[in-house]
């Protein structure tokens, strides 16, 4: 089996990656954003990996706990408790008494380079599933 | 089991897809803060005949990042090929002892 559990270690690989670029074009579609539900500009939101055992459709019948392949999850989503940006834009609808605006924090330039690692650690684990399946499929072959 | 070398290219096999399911482990945790890249002696539970559950060792001497992870993504994808490449040339070899046992079996129903 521990080929078929490796196939699910890149999928949890693919699947963090995934949350991860969700979150990061989330902040870059919201850089200008004033107003959330909770109140004041929008907060940079990042996730926070963690290895830990994938789970398989057969896990408690044909996986003993001593070859528990090692994946990875998203274990917390933070967001960013830095004091938002201030500008000064008296005309604004949210500007404050002394005319100030509270933008989000953001560096685009990092969510861009971080939404770059993101995509090619997931090509990676892309990689990592076609050759897994290609030794499957070459396994298989023997039969025939 | 047919003969010895097929008994040794099993075990090959094994242990190749045992180094293939670290080499999948190392890559998902490739952003993980704290994840130390894991592998296995290859040629020592090669020639540790006894069949089981290989060891595994933390590799050392590779670049710590800041956040305490120390996989490299090359390092990784060049295992990665050279295990499917190995495994490709193990069933290559494994294939052909099945077809000359099976080329005996049809020689011995065609008498």
């Amino acid at each position: 089996m521990s080929l078929f559990s490796a196939l699910s270690v890149g999928a949890s690989g693919m699947a963090a990656q995934r949350a991860r670029a969700e979150l990061l074009v989330e902040n870059m579609a919201n850089a200008e954003t004033t107003r959330t539900p909770e109140g004041g500009p929008y907060r940079r939101k990042d996730v926070v990996f963690e290895s830990g055992s994938v789970e398989s459709p057969f896990s408690p019948v044909f996986q003993s706990q001593l070859d528990a392949p090692v994946g990875v999850t998203v274990s917390d989503v933070i967001t960013d408790a830095s004091e938002p940006e201030r500008r000064y834009m008296p005309g604004h609808p949210d500007a404050d008494k002394d005319g100030y605006v509270a933008f989000p924090k953001m560096n685009p330039a990092e969510d861009m380079v971080d939404l770059m690692g993101s995509a090619r650690t997931y090509e990676a684990n892309v990689a990592a599933i076609g050759a897994v399946k290609d030794m499957i499929q070459r396994s298989i072959d023997l039969l025939h | 089991m047919i003969d010895r070398l097929s008994g040794q290219l099993e075990r090959y096999l094994d242990l190749l897809s045992a180094r293939q399911k670290l080499v999948a482990s190392n890559i998902a945790n490739a952003d993980t803060p704290g994840y130390h890249t894991q592998d296995i002696d290859f040629q020592s539970e090669f020639r540790n005949a006894a069949t089981g559950t290989p060891n595994v060792l933390e590799v050392a001497g590779l670049a710590m990042k800041n956040d305490g992870n120390n996989v490299s993504l090359d390092r990784e994808s060049r295992l990665l090929a050279e295990n499917a490449l190995r495994f490709n040339a193990a069933t290559g070899l494994l294939r052909s002892q099945i077809s000359s046992v099976r080329a005996a079996i049809k020689e011995g129903q065609g008498s």
